[in-house]
């Protein structure tokens, strides 16, 4: 013991562990709301959405664009933060409509280059409309100072995030196991062509269940957006990480990807204080054993 | 395996595979007894916001260089093309335009991945390149050769400039974050190493090293908080850097401990930080704004009018000079005149030119092209960060030193390319 608090001396200083499974939670709240739509979209339509950053980055665009015209008081945030991920869920219903799904019976790798195309399409208009600055928006009034927890002072806006994404996690455990409509999505996953002859629209039910998904990455890129700079690549730069936590959470599963979230946010917090040189890499390193161990992910389900 | 993890892998294979497979787009129409230079940089993309501004310094100071008669009587002319940030990419566009195009000249780079890709592509073709925009040392230095020109400050100038400021500082307990990957690495331990050498009483307590592009630091802000650290460095930039001085500020990081980071004071930062700026921080900065500034360099009022009217003719944004243009402006100016000395475009001639060295007046300062490794000397600003008027944010307090009393000697640049022969 003597030995292990000379080598980690934030061991014995509790204040110092929770800020920093504070930290860790609420890096993993923003993972999963980046994440779970991505999630959603390929446990229905078994498309890898590969432009899931790109919506993400649409609904910060669009947050600091409707933060700019609307009337500078405190509602604003709030309808903005209501407006934009709905914009988002339009564009990604569009998207589906027009693109995507012609390529549904096609090779995954068709539909693979058809997200990546969305990539570089969306990046680039994303440029001509708002241009190469850099853009900032500001967090509320009540929200932009910090309480106190242990002593140790912790951003109030965080909290926020920590409230809302368990609420979204209940929320879609309640749309999809106790809606007709969740029971409806969840037959298509499993037989599409069955609950198509029973008469349901599934052609429409998957643009739903697109612009779903697309509302939660606008909800994911919305709500960060006060707490990072709206900029061009941050579709690149949450693509990987939304990539890491679904495959360990395991592609499909919302369960899956909230606790895999979680690891992987508590993950970074504690190995930047254990291993500072390469903590890093261990988000990787979690999804390479993982993926040895069990390749369909820690809840997903294992295909014939 | 499932089909999950295949079509995990397999997309990431097919993202190398579309990276890979995106060539070179357009041909530029061939100016007859035009100087040519194929000018590569990232046109598209994360990188436009220092790109965008650098082309129109560049292309400022050409139509002035042929409106005022041209290089050797000819017209100089600029092929653009775009590296996506990718060396790869870069180096087949310096391919086709040195085949197809036939340019005389290679320019460009704000990727220091891209500049020594092309470097390396200038040295064995033997086409001289003028890395334009990207800020390694080892352009000049350890890769150093005779086919590449570097006609902007490197990172090694910048970071003991801001070193020498902090070494004024009382506080000897230091901490750090950088993004780990090259340009951080080179940039702290600049940074570091002439700070211990200026005052050897500093000592580093903790480290940081985020991935480039990580969007959420708050585990690092923690880590920070209770490392005991007096002042710590940052080598981070651009939207990361305002991601994490966002993150930061709630926390009370900056109250805590002396904020330097290195280059906070650059606008494509400041600007979007508004009223969240940090201030008190101590960072580099190009402040063409500051009456000091202005009263040391009397031609660059009209420089900065000059530049606001003409990125404003072209539709930019925001058209308030960056320290970007400056380069690009100079760089046109350096490529044309080393070209004019030499009375000739073959390469070898040029770069014969640039070998002997020679110096140049600019609005902001002199610029010393140095003979003995073809880099750029360039003047240096580190300043305070201060609240100004309606909320935007200014650096102030500036102090100037040029280059020259900063960078590394030729003899230790000699050591530098000895030992990177010896390890090869």
């Amino acid at each position: 013991m003597e030995m292990t608090t000379s080598l980690f001396p934030w061991i014995t200083n509790s204040p110092l562990i929770a800020v920093q499974v504070m930290s860790g939670l609420s890096v993993g709240m923003f993972l999963f709301l980046l994440s779970v739509g991505m999630s959603l979209i390929f446990g229905v339509t078994r498309i890898v959405n590969l432009a899931h950053g790109s919506f993400y980055m649409v609904g910060a665009y669009l947050m600091a664009a409707l933060i700019e015209v609307l009337p500078g008081n405190p509602v604003s945030f709030w309808i903005a933060l209501l407006l934009a991920p709905i914009g988002v869920a339009v564009l990604g219903g569009v998207i589906e409509i027009t693109l995507l799904r012609r390529v549904y019976r096609r090779d995954p790798m068709m539909q693979l280059i058809l997200t990546f195309a969305l990539i570089l399409i969306i990046g680039t208009l994303v440029l001509l409309v708002w241009g190469p600055d850099n853009k900032s928006v500001a967090r509320p009034e009540a929200l932009a100072g910090s309480v106190r927890i242990l002593g140790q002072p912790f951003p109030s806006y965080y909290l926020l995030v920590l409230g809302l994404s368990p609420l979204v996690a209940v929320g879609l455990w309640l749309v999809f196991y106790r809606t007709r409509w969740g029971m409806l999505v969840r037959a298509a996953t499993v037989d599409r062509e069955m609950l198509g002859a029973l008469g349901v629209d599934v052609s429409r039910l998957y643009t739903q269940v697109f612009a779903f998904g697309s509302w939660l990455a606008g909800l994911g890129g919305a709500l960060a957006a006060p707490t990072v700079a709206v900029a061009l690549g941050m579709d690149a730069d949450v693509l990987i990480n939304a990539f890491v936590v679904v495959v360990i959470g395991g592609l499909g599963s919302f369960a899956g990807t909230l606790i895999s979230a979680l690891v992987v946010g508590e993950l970074q917090s504690f190995g930047i204080l254990i291993f500072p040189g390469v903590s890093i890499v261990l988000p990787f390193a979690l999804m390479a054993v993982v993926l040895m161990i069990r390749p369909w992910g820690l809840l997903g389900e294992p295909e014939e | 395996m499932s089909t999950e993890s295949h079509t995990a892998a397999r997309s990431f294979c097919l993202l190398g595979l579309l990276f890979a497979l995106f060539g070179p787009v357009g041909s530029a129409v061939a100016q007859e007894n035009a100087i040519r230079i194929g000018e590569i940089n990232s046109y598209s993309g994360v990188a436009t916001v220092y790109t965008f501004p650098y082309k129109e310094g560049l292309m400022l100071a050409t139509k002035e260089i042929n409106d005022a008669g041209g290089v050797l009587g000819r017209r100089l002319e600029f092929i653009h093309r775009d590296d996506k940030l990718k060396p790869d990419e870069a180096v087949k566009a310096a391919r086709e335009l040195v085949l197809q195009e036939k340019v005389d000249f290679l320019a460009g780079c704000i990727s220091s991945a891209v500049g020594l890709a092309i470097s390396a592509y200038a040295k064995d073709a033997k086409v001289l390149y003028f890395a334009t925009h990207c800020q390694t040392s080892r352009l000049t230095w350890d890769q150093g050769h005779r086919y590449v020109a570097h006609t902007t400050n490197n990172v090694s100038q910048y970071a003991r400039a801001l070193a020498k400021r902090a070494s004024t500082l009382p506080y000897t307990r230091w901490a750090h974050i950088s993004p780990d990957y090259e340009y951080g690495q080179n940039l702290w331990q600049e940074f570091w190493a002439y700070l211990k050498y200026l005052k050897p009483d500093v000592q580093l307590v903790q480290q940081n090293w985020p991935k480039l592009g990580e969007t959420d630091h708050s585990p690092y802000i923690t880590a920070l908080l209770q490392s005991g650290a007096e002042a710590f460095f940052s080598g981070l930039w651009g939207a990361q850097e305002i991601a994490f001085v966002k993150q930061a500020r709630p926390f009370g990081l900056m109250e805590k401990a002396q904020f330097v980071p290195s280059s906070l004071g650059n606008p494509d930062e400041l600007d979007p930080l508004g009223r969240e700026a940090p201030v008190g921080a101590i960072t580099t900065a190009f402040a063409w704004y500051d009456d000091g500034v202005k009263k040391r360099h009397p031609a660059l009022d009209a420089w900065t009018k000059k530049y606001i009217t003409w990125a404003t003719t072209h539709g930019m944004k925001d058209p308030l000079p960056k320290l970007g243009a400056t380069w690009g402006y100079a760089s046109a100016y350096i490529i044309a005149e080393a070209i004019r000395r030499a009375k000739a475009t073959d390469p070898d001639k040029v770069s014969a030119v640039l070998s002997e060295g020679f110096e140049m007046e600019f609005p902001w300062g002199t610029v010393i092209m140095r003979g003995c490794d073809q880099q750029a000397i360039p003047p240096q600003w580190t300043g305070v960060v201060k609240m100004g008027e309606e909320g935007k944010p200014i650096v102030a307090d500036i102090e100037e030193i040029h280059g020259k009393d900063l960078i590394r000697s030729c003899d230790e640049v000699a050591q530098l390319r000895a030992a990177a022969a010896r390890n090869k």
